[in-house]
This record gives C-alpha cells, structure tokens and sequence, in this order.
C-alpha cells in the first residue's frame, strides 16, 4: 500500500509586491499632497458652528486684521486695488469664491469696504473663513 | 605574480528599495495635511443685479452695534445665544422672512459672523447685509 506524501505547506509570506504597493501608495500621497503657499496675515478667525466645507479650488483669500492691513497673495494691498486684483484671477476661474480670511476684532467698515469692491469685480461668491466652535 | 581579478557584479541591490519608498510615505503621510476650510458662504449682490423691493413686514434687521450689542427690530436686545431662537420663531410665523444683518462700521467683524452663524444654524436663507447707519450721521 501507497501512503500519500505528505504536502509541505510554506509558510512565508511573499514580500516581493511590497515595494510596488508602497510605491503606489508613495506616488498618491507625493500627488495629493498641497504645501500652503501663502502666509497671509497673523490673525484670530472667529468661530462659527455652522461652517461648511469650502472647495479649495475655487478659493481666492483675502486676508485682513485688526489693524486694518488687507494681504492678498501675500502682498499688502490697499482697499482701493482689491477690484483690479480679484478680476484678474474671475477671469482665470469664472467660479470663485473669495475667502475672507478676517481677524474678529476688525471693524466692519473694512469688510464692508472690502465686500463693495468685489462686487465692483463682480465676485459675488464669498465665504467668511471661521474656526469650528467645540462645545 | 598577477593579482586575481575582483569580480564585480552588475547588479544593483534592491532589497532596499522598500525601506527607501516607507520612509519617503510615512514622510508624505505626516506631511499631509487635509486642510478643509470651513467657512460661512454668502452670495453678494454683484453689479448687474436690480434691487428688489420687499415689503416691510417681510423684513427682519438685527442690528449690531459698536459697543458689541444686539438688537431685533420689534424684539429688542438680545444675546447672541438667543438669536437662533428668535429667529426660528420668527421663520415659522413668516418664512418669506428676509433678514437684514446691519452692523454698524465700528463694530468688530467677529459679530457680524456671530450673528450670521446663529441665523444658519435657524435655517434661515434669506440674509442680507448692510451696514449701519446712524441717525447722528
């Protein structure tokens, strides 16, 4: 009578494919990855709980503090320059959304001031920048 | 005496390859940040757009002034915390309801985005803002 052999069974895992697999997974993050190019200005947002989720794409920022400095690109500009700024790049991407990055103890003069120049620009889409307020 | 040959291979080593690509990953993974910026959106009217005429009992002002006070037309002083409230009644009565948001100039910014978040979280989508004029002006 014929015993049957035994079967080896390997036990190793093959590691071959590891390399390519973190290969992939190096080259997703390399290509989603976006280093924050612009400084802006040092400034305290104020909080909102109502915030949502803005697309980054279309976002175009001003930023503004107490002491009534407007940055755009991170270069200090002056109100009146805004319109000419915030046209060039509507043309550029027709669905802006101009982001204002203000500190919460500015006057309201200056955001008002900034709001009617870009409607001069015709940049109607805004989105006031706030921290998510925790409870 | 002639010295033997070395021989040298032609072949690069690439055992190592994997540890080079985890270190430059867990780089990237730290690295990365999934920023998402929140923010409240508004649509300004831009310069095309007619001026539309309301009637007064379809408009509500909340006022905010530079001494950092809040105040309802027809209600009166309020908190911020009170403003959702209020304004929640005040939809359900009339949901044709506009609100008016007038901040005064001197005011700080951080009100108005206090008021504007309350009138989100009531559900309110019909706002609009103006700034505040005095009668002293």
């Amino acid at each position: 009578m014929k015993f049957k052999t035994r079967q080896k069974i390997e036990s190793h895992i093959p590691t071959a494919s590891m390399a390519d697999i973190v290969l992939l997974l190096l080259i997703f993050f390399m290509v989603t990855t976006i280093f924050k190019l612009e400084e802006g200005l040092p400034i305290t947002l104020p909080r909102a709980e109502s915030g949502a989720d803005q697309e980054r794409e279309r976002l175009v920022h001003i930023w503004a503090d107490r002491f009534s400095r407007i940055s755009i690109n991170d270069k200090l500009v002056r109100t009146e320059n805004i319109n000419a700024i915030v046209a060039a790049k509507l043309e550029e991407n027709r669905g802006l959304i101009v982001a204002f990055n203000v500190d919460h103890r500015t006057k309201y003069l200056l955001v008002s001031d900034i709001m009617e120049e870009l409607k001069d620009a015709n940049a109607v889409n805004v989105s006031f920048t706030s921290m998510y307020e925790e409870d | 005496m002639i010295k033997k040959r070395s021989k040298v291979s032609s072949e690069f080593s690439t055992a190592s390859m994997s540890d080079i690509n985890f270190l430059l990953l867990i780089f990237f993974l730290v690295s990365t940040m999934f920023a998402v910026e929140k923010g409240l959106p508004m649509a300004l009217p831009g310069k095309g757009s007619k001026t539309v005429k309301l009637k007064r009992d379809n408009v509500l002002n909340v006022q905010a002034y530079a001494n950092g006070s809040i105040v309802i037309r027809g209600v009166g002083p309020v908190s911020v915390g009170e403003i959702k409230s209020v304004i929640e009644r005040k939809l359900e009565a009339n949901p044709k309801l506009v609100i008016v948001i007038e901040t005064h100039p001197e005011a700080d910014y951080g009100i108005m985005v206090d008021i504007l978040d309350e009138l989100r979280l009531a559900r309110a989508t019909k706002i609009s803002l103006r700034t505040l004029r005095t009668s002293a002006e």
